[in-house]
């Protein structure tokens, strides 16, 4: 009788400590963050800079894309993935000598300040990008998004689910044996 | 989407499967891989074909005037990042958006069979950052419908 009371006890304090409260949510509403409150600065670099120029300022500025711009209007993105498929095992010459527009893609999808996260999520998946510059009315780079913004998102939203995890999962299921 | 999506598993994804080469593979043959498949990253195995590194776009970049200079010589373990972070394709999305939001991580291999220490060991999948958008924006589409 005395453990059923103990039980018991425990139990109330459990319900008490753990309330029974709807799951945290995100509604596509949730989404609408102004880009301008989560974008990082650009990085820039003119469009008479050699190729050399550019991945430099990539490598220096730990940065996976950065802005052309002429007059400091945009001109153009380059990225990771056009140094993999553009420049690596292609005989290109010395890319101290080459322009950095001769690989940059021109005219990229870009979006405003005043623009929200769900619209720079659906352009990154429709075309398959990482990075998302957003521009002013005059389309002067004022910023960047990446896919590494949207994952911080979700980490911010869900605090309590993605940051209080342990180092590592637990796979006790796995490793219990069979009649052990 | 709700927390308890975050409690799925990183295999509802539906991840493709990674491409691997072993120890040893000269740069060029990987970087042709990786023109040709547009992988992001490859995965590096032993000869028992457990996971012993991961090279990515930027280890790429990063070594940019090596591997241009001498595609031939330098071997893909000479700039990998051996033994990366990984995760099975059982836990939970939560734990994939944990490592790449604390590690700065792009990409995850995914593991199964089990080491002596409880480790997983060979490469079934990698998830990136880009699936868990791709997922996003697909939460978001369906939101547009309603």
């Amino acid at each position: 009788m005395l453990y059923q009371e103990i039980v018991e006890e425990e139990m109330a304090i459990m319900d008490a400590e753990t309330p029974d409260e709807p799951a945290k949510t995100l509604s596509p509403h949730e989404i609408h963050v102004p880009l301008h409150s989560l974008m990082h600065p650009p990085v820039i670099v003119d469009s008479g800079a050699s190729a050399q120029e550019a991945i430099d300022q990539m490598l220096d500025n730990k940065v996976g894309a950065i802005l052309i711009v002429s007059d400091g209007v945009l001109k153009g993105i380059f990225g990771e993935r056009d140094v993999l498929l553009k420049i690596l095992n292609k005989p290109v010459g010395d890319l101290t000598q080459i322009p950095i527009q001769q690989f940059m893609k021109t005219d990229p999808q870009t979006a405003h300040v005043e623009d929200s996260l769900d619209a720079a999520i659906l352009y990154m998946a429709e075309g398959g990008y990482r990075h998302i510059p957003i521009v002013n009315e005059q389309n002067q780079p004022v910023g960047m998004v990446s896919i590494r913004h949207i994952i911080s998102y979700l980490v911010e939203h869900f605090p309590q689910e993605v940051l209080t995890l342990p180092p590592k999962p637990t796979n006790e299921v796995m490793k219990a044996r069979e009649g052990a | 989407m709700d927390a308890q999506t975050l409690s799925l598993p990183i295999s509802i994804l539906n991840l493709n499967q990674p491409c691997t080469v072993e120890m040893g593979t000269p740069i060029s043959e990987v970087i042709n891989l990786m023109q040709k498949g547009r992988f992001g990253c490859v995965l590096v195995v032993d000869a028992r074909e457990r996971l012993a590194g991961l090279i990515t776009e930027r280890d790429l970049l990063v070594h940019i005037a090596e591997v241009r200079a001498n595609p031939d010589t330098v071997r893909v373990d000479d700039i990998m990042t051996p033994s990366p972070e990984s995760l099975r394709p059982s836990d939970s999305m939560a734990f994939a958006l944990n490592l790449m939001h604390l590690g700065h991580f792009r990409h995850i291999p995914l593991l199964v069979g089990e080491s002596d220490e409880g480790e997983g060991v060979y490469p079934a999948s990698v998830v990136s950052s880009k699936d868990i958008a791709n997922y996003v924006a697909a939460f978001l589409e369906r939101g547009k419908e309603e």
